[in-house]
């Protein structure tokens, strides 16, 4: 199976996936909040991250702090559309989840953040 | 509307008010955008006469058409105002992702007029547009200030999305060398912007936004970028150079062709460069590669030094820096002037023009012109202990710092000895010897925001050759080439596209994506047209502002003098020689003004 090999360390942030993921699935539009794949910075480094189904096994992670009696869960950079990440992989006009279809760019196979990828962090591979 | 989102956003911080108004689309028709824009507002609205930093004075954001596109390099948002270094226009660059996030907001522009009564600064988040108190603010560096403003956001995933333009403590204290700063880099070109933004007590600008923007051919459109994309990843230049080391190559590149100045333009021979080149960088303190939004260079560096007092982490040390902190000023310790790079993010102050203050300050105090009493301590060429402690005062406004902080030129208008500023019309010169690239040197001499390099980059062939065999030290053929390349900047930066991109992209490339993106049916000459007219809106303001032919010069030193050693020893700026063909070329008059026929012409 052909997945999409992700390798942070090569990532710059240029967010040229998120710009052909919104272009290829809305043909006339860009947006990146309409894209199916994010970079996310944390400190200097960049994280793409492709959206996924959300499952109760991808929180097992997720710790939760008490402050000063206010809650706050430790939620990090996952792949999940989830009710936790109300802005990320949401269509933000109808808060429908978003999730990575392998898109083809245009006629050409292979998804089109992967394509768009010029710096390698963003490989298909199979599997 | 393709590549527009037609909405313009006007704020008035003396009432506190805010309209949305409509993009002027014949306007857009006859400057394109982003900075032809910024500069055709500042034309029509406010007097060139009156001083820069008064409440009359405007700030305008503008973004092209390409920006937030995916065209290659499109990140631009262009900051025009009035500068209180020349006096005359300038025209900034902020990269990163604010263009872009502007524009998915639904505004393609903003207008900043007025003086607020308190500290401010402007949120956007879509159509929720609020001017909001930012005491909390001030007096903060421009990284505590991106967390602070993130952190009243409440939303973690938002406060992410968030794109947040500042000024530090340097540009709060009016300095006039104080610049912008965005996501821990600076602004391009921003020398004297932060002290408009501080004049207004505008302590930043935050935008989010979840629009899009539309583009007429998305077919085409990813193609012809896909195409492009796979030549420029071919490109040696590109994938060997830039993206590994940034423009800090350009630092063994000029220096070995003897164009590196040092000591304030008094040697092009430099002892120390083996300890500050970009192998020495690639060896040291890089760590990492950032792009801005869709680009495909990369050239912004990550660095990382460990060992104090020069601790540090940061982004997007590159030559200018380098050069104009390291040689300029005789010193070859790559950590301090790491460090000195990251003071400056943090202050919000321009490198090139603190570079610039140092180095004629360290002059004059040598010959023994500024004396130890007036400035508090000593200078000498080479000392990498001063630099740091004179940076926090530059940012404190305290003593010497607070002259410093007024620029080169008037540190050598106060102590009477012109011969000690490099520049061109009071602003500080890059490092790029005028006297060897002649393109350059008349660059700087005609450039309408002072001597700034990016708005006429002639290096990319003068240098680096990238259109056949380069010839710096020729005259022939440079005045065409000059304003080839100035034109060709100002319709770049119309159009939301990085000047750096040059190095890889040509006009048939600008043309084919202005033409997807818009719908228009461009040729080349059209674009060169919409880049020669808003050259000519610039020069007409500064011509209006007090400008003449007779500040079309450079400081004495660089006309007089020859390179005194190095590879290129003995070459000077044939400025008589080159300056009237530029005029000719120009459609001017022998005064530098442009004729009535070349504006009718023009359309102006």
């Amino acid at each position: 199976m052909e997945r999409i090999r992700i390798d942070y360390n090569k990532c710059t942030g240029c967010r040229r996936c998120e710009i052909a993921c919104s272009l290829s699935h809305v043909l006339d539009t860009i947006n990146p909040r309409k894209a199916r794949i994010r970079v996310m910075k944390e400190g200097d480094q960049f994280f793409p991250v492709i959206a996924g189904p959300f499952t109760d096994a991808a929180c097992n992670s997720k710790g939760i702090l008490v402050l000063g009696g206010m809650v706050y869960d430790q939620c990090a950079l996952c792949r999940a559309s989830c009710p936790t990440k109300p802005t990320i992989f949401r269509e933000p006009d109808t808060d429908i989840p978003l999730k990575c279809d392998f898109c083809m760019l245009l006629d050409q196979p292979g998804p089109s953040c992967v394509k768009w990828c010029t710096f390698g962090a963003l490989t298909l591979v199979e599997e | 509307m393709n590549g527009w989102t037609g909405k313009v956003l006007r704020v008035n911080l003396t009432e506190g008010s805010v309209a949305i108004q409509d993009l002027d689309l014949e306007t857009v028709s006859l400057v394109m955008g982003g900075r032809g824009l910024g500069v055709k507002i500042l034309c029509d609205e406010i007097d060139p006469k009156a001083n820069a930093l008064e409440a009359h004075n405007k700030l305008i954001f503008a973004t092209g058409p390409l920006t937030g596109t995916g065209a290659i390099a499109s990140a631009l948002c262009s900051v025009t105002t009035k500068s209180p270094l020349t006096g005359g226009i300038a025209c900034a660059s902020v990269l990163g992702n604010f263009g872009a996030e502007l524009k998915f907001s639904g505004f393609d522009a903003i207008i900043i007029e007025g003086k607020s009564k308190f500290p401010v600064y402007l949120s956007i988040m879509d159509d929720k547009v609020r001017l909001l108190p930012a005491l909390h603010l001030w007096g903060r560096t421009t990284t505590y200030t991106e967390k602070l403003i993130k952190a009243e956001m409440g939303d973690l995933w938002k406060a992410r999305e968030m794109c947040i333009v500042s000024i530090g403590p340097a540009g709060e204290k009016i300095a006039n060398i104080a610049s912008l700063v965005h996501e821990d880099f600076m602004a391009f070109g921003g020398s004297g912007l932060g002290a408009v933004m501080g004049t207004k007590n505008l302590k930043a600008v935050a935008v989010r936004g979840t629009k899009g923007v539309k583009v007429a051919h998305g077919n085409r459109f990813l193609l012809n970028t896909s195409h492009l994309l796979k030549r420029i990843e071919k490109d040696p230049l590109i994938s060997e150079k830039v993206r590994n080391l940034g423009t800090t190559f350009l630092v063994e590149t000029l220096h070995q062709m003897g164009f590196l100045p040092s000591k304030n333009f008094q040697a092009a021979v430099f002892n120390g460069i083996k300890n500050v080149d970009s192998q020495a960088l690639a060896r040291s303190i890089l760590c990492g590669h950032r792009s801005c939004l869709a680009c495909p260079m990369a050239c912004l560096k990550t660095t990382e030094t460990k060992k104090p007092p020069f601790d540090g982490k940061g982004t997007g040390l590159d030559y200018n820096t380098i050069a104009m902190l390291g040689p300029n000023l005789g010193i070859d310790h790559l950590l301090a002037i790491a460090k000195a790079y990251y003071l400056c993010v943090q202050l919000g102050i321009d490198p090139i023009s603190v570079g610039a203050a140092i180095a004629t300050a360290t002059e004059l105090y040598e010959k023994g012109i500024l004396s130890e009493l007036d400035a508090g301590q000593s200078f000498r060429f080479g000392k990498s202990e001063n630099l740091i402690p004179l940076i926090n005062l530059i940012g404190e406004g305290n003593g010497f710092g607070c002259i410093l902080g007024t620029g080169a030129f008037r540190i050598a208008k106060d102590y009477e000895h012109m011969e000690s500023f490099m520049g061109a019309k009071g602003r500080e010169l890059p490092p790029y010897d005028p006297r060897g690239i002649q393109g350059m040197g008349l660059h700087f001499a005609t450039s309408n925001s002072g001597a700034y390099h990016l708005d006429g980059f002639t290096v990319i062939d003068e240098v680096l050759g990238i259109h056949g065999e380069p010839h710096p030290l020729e005259t022939e053929g440079k005045a065409w080439k000059v304003k080839l390349f100035q034109d060709l900047t100002a319709v770049l930066n119309a159009m939301g596209i990085c000047p750096l991109s040059l190095m890889c992209i040509w006009i048939d490339d600008m043309v084919t994506m202005v033409n997807d993106v818009l719908e228009t049916h461009y040729e080349v000459d059209d674009i060169l047209k919409i880049g020669e007219r808003i050259w000519n809106l610039e020069r007409l303001f500064n011509i209006k502002a007090g400008f003449t032919g007779a500040d079309d010069t450079l400081s004495e030193r660089l006309l007089s003098e020859p390179i005194p050693d190095g590879p290129a020893k003995g070459s000077i700026l044939h400025l008589d020689k080159l300056l009237p063909e530029y005029y000719r070329l120009r459609g001017w008059n022998e005064q530098g003004i442009p004729t009535e026929e070349k504006l009718k012409d023009l359309g102006l």
